[in-house]
């Protein structure tokens, strides 16, 4: 299991949002966005921050740290 | 499930393309080296960059870069770096050998355009590397 995990997915289903509509709103590419869905990527602070406001979640809700996941 | 490639990721696709087309036939086709073709592939590397990333920038509506295309770019100019100091090490250590064993007449006409031409290919190889880094890097999500 990686390290951080989100809910981005499942935080974008239930608002009906594409991963497009995310990254405009976020500010940046969709590809990254399915690089994080996938949990291949681990955004910036200030990206991940991004993410939870424009979902309107805390950022907790969106992203968590296992301590015993793979970095 | 289907990515799609970003605008960075065409770049690199055309830039690798380009390098190859240019620098190919210059390492493995031509055997006499002259500071003409040295020049006259340089231009034809800057056309063809300039012709294929105005083709791209035309037929990509969405031209936005962030946080991880940085990332990946400084993961590129790292395995270049890296690949520049190897080779160049080696190279010295090569030219060393040779001229300690008396393979290279360092009076020769030739050994400036020889050397032009291996610290050249270097460059090359470094910048097919970083290149390279960056699309593996791209393929992988990061």
């Amino acid at each position: 299991m990686p390290a951080i995990r989100n809910q981005i997915r499942e935080l974008r289903a239930t608002r009906e949002m594409t991963q497009q509509e995310l990254a405009d709103r976020v500010g940046v590419t969709r590809q990254t966005v399915i690089a994080i869905e996938q949990d291949k990527y681990s955004p910036s602070l200030e990206t991940a921050f991004k993410v939870a406001l424009v979902l309107g979640v805390p950022l907790e809700r969106c992203f968590q740290y296992d301590p015993h996941g793979k970095r | 499930m289907a990515t799609g490639l970003s605008y960075r990721e065409k770049s690199l696709y055309a830039s690798l393309t380009a390098e190859l087309l240019v620098y190919g036939p210059y390492f493995f086709l031509h055997r006499q080296n002259s500071l003409n073709k040295v020049a006259g592939m340089i231009v034809a590397i800057i056309v063809l960059q300039i012709i294929l990333q105005s083709v791209i920038a035309a037929f990509t509506r969405n031209r936005v870069t962030d946080e991880r295309d940085r990332l990946i770019e400084l993961r590129g100019y790292r395995a270049g770096y890296l690949t520049l100091v190897s080779l160049m090490v080696l190279g010295l250590g090569m030219l060393w050998f040779h001229v300690a064993v008396g393979h290279l007449p360092l009076d020769s006409r030739m050994v400036g355009l020889h050397f032009l031409s291996v610290f050249f290919g270097m460059l090359v190889l470094a910048d097919i590397t970083k290149t390279a880094t960056q699309i593996v890097a791209y393929r992988k999500a990061l």
